[in-house]
């Protein structure tokens, strides 16, 4: 594909479909790379919904909408064996 | 203070001075360079005033501004709506007890949050509020001290400029105490010399009298030996002669 950017470097949005695989696999899979990549998205987060002057609720509620839903994820299969 | 200013200026004068290790810990320390670089101008961004905007306290905007284009206004909640009902009707999400509770627990939370949210975010402002006039007291603190610091810095070197006015009374004060014992000393040795010099006059006056005084005496000694007895009855009748010469001739006189 002619890509005036090259494919390292260009963020997940601006990937096109057919060059996803290959974006997959060029990504730093160390260690230290996997770390970096929680540091990142934290700290996106916490920049910008927690860290600001006047922060509201939704920072702190939408991470507990995700524990709800990756918990009843956990338990679905419990769930769907008791409710049968 | 000096020695840096000289120091900067060479830096910027041959670069290549800046870096160069130079042997022995004492040049070592006189040829690093501080602070040659621009100071930076806006070193930290400030806070952000509000976070991202999330709609129902649970998805982002952006969420919804994706589906703009394409669905409108009721998109993203047309598609909320929809796998809903489908999870339910899936049986993807389970009604079990729990979701009685869990309708009950989550109005009760949105009924809080929208009636005292206002409020409590305010109190916790103005904690943060005074939080920051703090750092803020502590900095402007911090800068008055250094402007203090560096104006004294600056009235002393103005008064150092002034020096030399106090050299100049006290150089004179010196050549004037200098003068003075010069002339004092002279003035003692003149008299010194002057003492010995009378010493001599009046030694010399002393034995001068001394021998006249005694020539005298010898001579009238002499004299006196030299008188003899019979030559002194001839003297004293003579007087007695011319003696009675004169009263004649005195008697003769007065009566003319």
């Amino acid at each position: 594909m002619a890509s005036l950017v090259p494919l390292k470097e260009k963020k997940l949005m601006e990937v096109k479909l057919g060059e996803l695989p290959s974006w997959i696999l060029m990504r730093d899979f160390t260690p230290k790379g996997i770390a970096g990549a929680f540091q990142r998205g934290y700290d996106r987060y916490y920049n910008k919904y927690i860290n600001v002057r006047k922060g509201s609720i939704s920072g702190v509620n939408m991470i507990l909408a995700a524990y709800v839903l990756f918990s009843y994820c956990i338990s679905y299969k419990e769930l769907r064996s008791e409710e049968a | 203070m000096l020695s840096r200013v000289v120091f900067a200026a060479a830096a910027t004068a041959a670069p290549c001075l800046k870096n160069t290790a130079v042997l022995g810990s004492r040049v070592l320390q006189a040829t690093r360079a501080f602070h040659t670089g621009q100071p930076c101008p806006t070193p930290v961004p400030p806070l952000p005033e509000y976070g991202g905007k999330v709609r129902l306290g649970l998805i982002p905007e952006e969420f919804f501004q994706y589906l703009y284009p394409k669905t409108g206004v009721t998109g993203p909640y047309m598609l909320g709506t929809g796998l809903s009902l489908y999870c339910l009707s899936k049986e993807i999400y389970v009604i079990t007890p729990e979701t009685i509770s869990t309708i009950a627990v989550v109005g009760l939370m949105v009924y809080v949050i929208k009636k005292y949210g206002a409020s409590i975010g305010e109190f916790i402002d103005k904690l943060n509020e005074q939080k920051i006039a703090q750092l803020e007291e502590v900095k402007q603190a911090s800068i008055k001290q250094i402007q203090d610091a560096s104006d004294g810095e600056k009235t002393q070197q103005a008064l150092v400029q002034k020096h030399h006015y106090i050299f100049d009374v006290q150089r004179n004060n010196i050549a004037m105490a200098l003068e003075v014992t010069y002339r004092e000393r002279l003035h003692r040795v003149y008299k010194e010399v002057k003492n010995r010099l009378d010493y001599h006059i009046s030694m010399q006056d002393m034995i001068r009298r001394k021998e006249q005084e005694h020539m005298i005496d010898w001579v009238e000694k002499q004299v006196v030996q030299s008188i003899s007895a019979q030559q002194e009855k001839e003297t004293i009748t003579k007087c007695i002669q011319d003696l009675k010469l004169l009263t004649k001739k005195a008697q003769a006189q007065p009566v003319m």
